[in-house]
């Protein structure tokens, strides 16, 4: 079978025990004061939509994943990697 | 690793079973797990110091000998007294191993470190310098990458805080890549009232106990034990070990903690580093020979369900421990709500001596107050590497490419080339004191707004040359240091450093330690400089290549001028006038860049340090100083004195031409000559009329001058009377070398 | 005549210090420091928004800063003709607050940038250059990661002389090599239509004072004098 072109979302997000400055001072000293105190929480990350060309959805995940360890595009050491959708272009 | 067995729970501890038992007999019982880890951290190396202790004694009593020495080693930061009221406060200390894992945030939260010490003598921060250490960048994309996010974690750091990065230092060698070493200083600025006012101990019984800033979270618990031991033993998928810096609330803190010493009734204050708040409220109350009630219930986490582990043991960031007059507890928290700072009063003093931490009714902790400061010492083992040997016989190579070349490569090469990559990342003049700025001078000098004072600083040492010879290779960074500010004009006032080294419970490592803290205190207590602070980093070692680095005691001396007209800076000034090389040249080449960048080797002879003249070359530089004879000076580094001619030479376009017929012994070779790196040199401008007085003067004082050349106004470097041919250089080429090798390396 | 400046201290303010320095000691106009939740415009005949990282410049440099109570009042300023002033993150405020066209971005180099650049005076009837001449050249120092300057009415201010500064040579080419940040056509500072509110990134509190400027000029000094005169006028 011949490489299909893909589209893959990931989120690169400060672990859930680390702090997030960002997403904490957009709540407290922005949303807060501003009347959205129903927001309790944000947090903030980055986003990277990539497109690639792969066997099937599973090796264009594997494709990222290993892409995204080597390169160091996020640190385990205070980040998670988070897959948000692989869909065919 | 030690197992333990407490109240039939088994438990991992990274204390010895002796220390063990020692907490026993302190406590008189079974420690619980609370308390189990409490010591595990105070008696961790990191925080207890327990290798380096007992050689630390040698050095004087700073505060005892020097009557303008405010507050010397122990205390979080060194601080002088620099007249018309002002205090001084400075420190440095290591931010190794997390950077190693994460750079940018490993050498951000490493800023916010040193800027808490500094905050906590009572002072606002004026000034950050980091000397760094990072494998070579040629070829090598993870020395890259540590290098670009360790500058970019201190400059969006520092930037972000509002304090100036003046200084730093970098060498890029082998030894340090798997291990980079970020070294982090700061430099506090207030008057003498209030360093007095905030002493890092809680005197009185009865006083709030209150804890300001950022939320206590999970994040970094044991990060103190984790900083002492080697890095391998530790995955990168270790998640607490690293921290997440946040210099906007760093700001807040700084401003609502100087706010809140204005009000007078701060009593005592701490920061939050290594060991959290059982470190912070340990030490308050053990220092202060106080006790104390704690209530961690008040204490604000950021996760719910915390236990009473977790929150003494927490290292989350940007907080501080106040005591607090209880008359004024309002008007304190009040400046608190003004920032929008969270805080809790979370106990108050007693004259118990004991510190008792309550989780709600239960008392989950009840030690004698300084029971966690009473930390077992070791002696450790020291032997002299036998590979040393071997290494200083190496010999000099002929040169088979023309000198001229050596010195183009040599001025491109990592650890000599500028440096403005770094320091144009990095906000050097927030603040509106930088007088002599990055790149400008061998050293930061600031204002002191009001006076007619200014403070310089410098920082770094030569590694090559202490993994050769420690004892005088710290000598070197000493003479390097204080030549940097002296080349400035500024007059050495008291030194701090930080001694990064490998694994102490293996001899050979520990041999290094050794004979540094000897160099240093010879050096420092001949020269009368005192030493008012130091922090020790071991366990710097590669496990898979079982080498430690190469052996780094960073250096950082502070000194003082008075009157703007007396700072002397680094470019040449004017055609016509002379140059003079000060200070004698041996054949020294052991470690130097030229071996290393030329020949690809480490070995040789090393330079030696003496006093004597050291002394005698400084005393005279005052002395042209006083009359007003020196256009411009800079201290001879790396690559020898050309480099230093050469680098003169850029900023107002000029050129020189040399003639070095007898100015030299016999006995040495062109090369050695050209490329040695003794210490104590300076390449000074003068004016020609000045010439006669110049050598008197070098006569009276003893030193050892010569006369080397002339400056012009043609961009070239000509360098006449050596053995071999002349060596004609253009200034041109010589620049874009000196300056193109970062940007190369590292904007791809 | 008693002139009195607010300087605006957001959280995170890191030049306010500096802008008080140089107005109190150095032009010698009252100044005073003032929190932003306890700004109160009726007292001041100017304000100045301070450099610095307002609330960490978390989620866009100025966003948060420019919802703050300090805005409002320095609306009301803004209406009444009295000058509103942003330097470096202060201009930032006043972009993401609208007082002022366009957004400053992240830096070409995608690196913060601190260094000494060259001005070119484009407008000297604002605010803050109407004690300069048109194609004076100033050398003012620049800090800062985000101030890449955008707009999608580049026409619209041109024709409307809202551009104030340029980056440019010492001798006034406005050259690529000029522009430390890749802003749009080199511009380094704007103004509103009615030219009592200007923002630009470099810092004139760094350029006014011989002793810390590397060749001695005290062109920043200017900049304030400007302001200074054009509230002389504005009283007179």
């Amino acid at each position: 079978m011949a490489p299909q072109e893909f589209e893959v979302e990931i989120t690169l997000m400060n672990k859930p025990a680390a702090k997030d400055p960002v997403g904490a001072t957009i709540q407290k000293d922005l949303l807060a004061k501003k009347g959205y105190d129903m927001i309790s929480n944000v947090r903030s990350g980055q986003f990277l939509r990539i497109h690639l060309k792969a066997e099937d959805e599973n090796e264009a995940k594997e494709i990222i994943e290993k892409m995204c360890n080597d390169l160091r595009i996020f640190n385990p050491v205070t980040q998670n990697l988070t897959i948000l959708k692989v869909s065919k272009l | 690793m030690t197992k333990v067995d407490i109240n039939g729970e088994k438990a991992d501890v990274e204390m010895t079973i002796d220390e063990y038992e020692k907490v026993r007999k302190l406590l008189a019982r079974e420690p619980n797990i609370t308390e189990l880890g409490m010591f595990d951290v105070m008696w961790s190396e990191h925080c207890s110091y327990k290798s380096s202790r007992p050689k630390l004694r040698i050095f004087e009593d700073a505060e005892a000998n020097y009557d303008y020495v405010l507050a010397g080693p122990g205390q979080d930061a060194g601080v002088i007294d620099i007249g018309d009221g002002y205090a001084l406060a400075f420190r440095i200390e290591s931010h190794n191993h997390p950077s190693a894992i994460e750079p940018y945030h490993g050498a951000a939260t490493g800023i916010g470190g040193i800027i808490r010490d500094i905050l906590c003598m009572g002072v606002r921060p004026i000034a950050l310098l980091d000397p760094l250490r990072f494998g070579t960048l040629k070829n090598n994309p993870h020395s890259q990458w540590l290098f670009k996010y360790v500058v970019k974690g201190i400059g969006d750091y520092g930037n972000c805080t509002g304090i100036p990065t003046i200084g730093g230092e970098v060498e890029f060698d082998e030894s340090f890549e798997s291990n980079c070493l970020v070294n982090v200083a700061c430099i506090g600025l207030g008057t003498i009232e209030d360093f007095k006012h905030a002493p890092s101990r809680a005197y009185n019984p009865g006083d709030y106990v209150i804890l300001m800033g950022g939320s206590t979270g999970r994040d970094g618990i044991h990060g103190v034990t984790f900083a002492s031991r080697t890095l391998t033993e530790m995955s990168e998928e270790d998640r607490p070990a690293v921290q997440i810096g946040d210099p906007f609330t760093k700001k807040l803190i700084i401003e609502a903690t100087l706010e809140a010493i204005k009000t007078g009734f701060v009593r005592g204050l701490k920061d939050l580093g290594g060991g959290g708040l059982t470190c912070a409220t340990s030490e308050l109350t053990g220092d202060g020979d106080t006790g104390g009630n704690i209530d961690l219930r008040k204490v604000f986490t950021r996760e719910p369900g915390m236990n009473s582990y977790e929150i003494m043991l927490s290292e989350s960031q940007e907080r501080m421990a106040f005591i607090v007059k209880p008359e004024g507890l309002e008007t304190v928290l009040d400046v608190f709500r003004k920032y929008e700072m969270s805080f809790a009063v979370i106990g108050r003093t007693d004259d118990s001596k004991v510190l008792k931490v309550f989780d709600g009714n239960n008392i989950v902790v009840n030690i004698p107050a300084k029971a966690l400061s009473e930390s077992p010492t070791f002696k450790r083992e020291e032997k002299r590497p036998s590979y040393l040997d071997q290494l200083l016989s190496q010999k000099t190579p002929e040169p088979t490419i023309g000198l001229d070349e050596i010195i183009y490569r040599l001025i491109a090469s990592e650890n000599i080339c500028s440096k403005e990559w770094i320091y144009r990342q990095y906000d050097h003049e927030v603040g509106v004191r930088s007088v002599v700025k990055c790149g400008e001078g061998d050293s930061g000098v600031l204002r002191i707004i009001g006076t007619n004072k200014f403070i310089a600083a410098s920082t770094g040492v030569n590694s090559k040359h202490c993994f050769l010879d420690p004892f005088n290779g710290v000598k070197g960074g000493l003479v390097e240091e204080c030549g940097n500010i002296i080349a400035n004009g500024t007059k050495p006032m008291a030194m701090v450093n930080c001694c990064n080294f490998g694994n102490p419970e293996i001899p050979e490592s520990f041999w290094y330690f050794s004979k540094s803290v000897d160099g240093m205190n010879e050096f420092c207590r001949t020269m009368r400089i005192p030493i008012v602070g130091g922090n020790v980093s071991f366990y710097n070692e590669d496990e898979v290549k079982k080498t430690a680095i190469k052996a780094t005691p960073m250096i950082m001396v502070v000194g003082l001028i008075e009157g703007q007209d007396n700072i002397i800076t680094l470019p040449f000034k004017e055609p016509g006038n002379y140059i003079f090389l000060i200070g004698e040249t041996k054949a020294e080449l052991g470690g130097s860049e030229y071996h290393s960048v030329i020949y690809g080797l480490e070995g040789g002879i090393p330079p030696k340090v003496e006093e004597v003249k050291i002394k005698e070359i400084w005393d005279f530089l005052f002395e042209l100083y006083s009359n007003g004879m020196i256009k411009a000076n800079h201290d001879v580094n790396k690559g020898g004195f050309i480099i230093t001619i050469a680098e003169m030479c850029f900023k107002n376009k000029l050129g020189a031409e040399l003639d070095l017929k007898n100015c030299f012994d016999d006995h040495l070779r062109d090369d050695e000559f050209l490329f040695s790196e003794s210490y104590g040199r300076f390449i000074i401008e003068t004016k020609p009329n000045d010439y006669d007085k110049v050598l008197k003067l070098a006569e009276k004082h003893n030193v050892n001058i010569k006369k080397i050349g002339v400056l012009n106004s043609t961009p070239k470097i000509i360098i006449k009377g050596l053995r071999t041919k002349d060596i004609y250089l253009d200034i041109q080429k010589l620049r874009e070398n000196f300056e193109s090798t970062i940007p190369n390396l590292m904007e791809i | 005549m008693n002139i009195k400046i607010a300087v605006i201290q957001f959280p995170g303010a890191n030049c306010d210090l500096d802008a008080i320095h140089v107005l109190n000691n150095v032009i010698n106009v009252k100044t005073d420091l003032v929190w932003h939740n306890h700004f109160k415009e009726e007292k001041y005949d100017g304000v100045i928004l301070p450099g610095g990282f307002a609330f960490g410049d978390y989620l866009r440099a100025g966003i948060i800063a420019a919802h703050s109570p300090a805005i409002e009042e320095a609306r009301i300023m803004l209406k009444d003709g009295r000058p509103v002033v942003g330097i470096c993150n202060g201009f930032q405020v006043l972009t993401e607050a609208q007082f002022l066209p366009g957004a400053l971005l992240q830096n070409d180099s995608l690196k913060f940038a601190c260094k000494w650049v060259n001005l070119k005076v484009e407008n000297n009837n604002t605010a803050c250059t109407n004690k300069m001449n048109l194609g004076d050249v100033l050398a003012i120092p620049i800090a800062h990661g985000e101030g890449r300057y955008y707009t999608d009415k580049l026409k619209e201010l041109e024709e409307n002389n809202q551009i104030v500064f340029k980056y440019s040579t010492e001798e006034g080419e406005l050259t690529e090599e000029a522009n430390p940040n890749g802003s749009l056509e080199n511009i380094a500072g704007v103004c509103n239509l009615e030219q009592n509110c200007v923002g630009l990134m470099p810092h004139p509190e760094r350029a006014s004072e011989e002793i810390i400027s590397p060749k001695g000029t005290i062109h920043g000094q200017i900049f304030f004098k400007s302001m200074i005169e054009f509230i002389k006028r504005r009283l007179a």
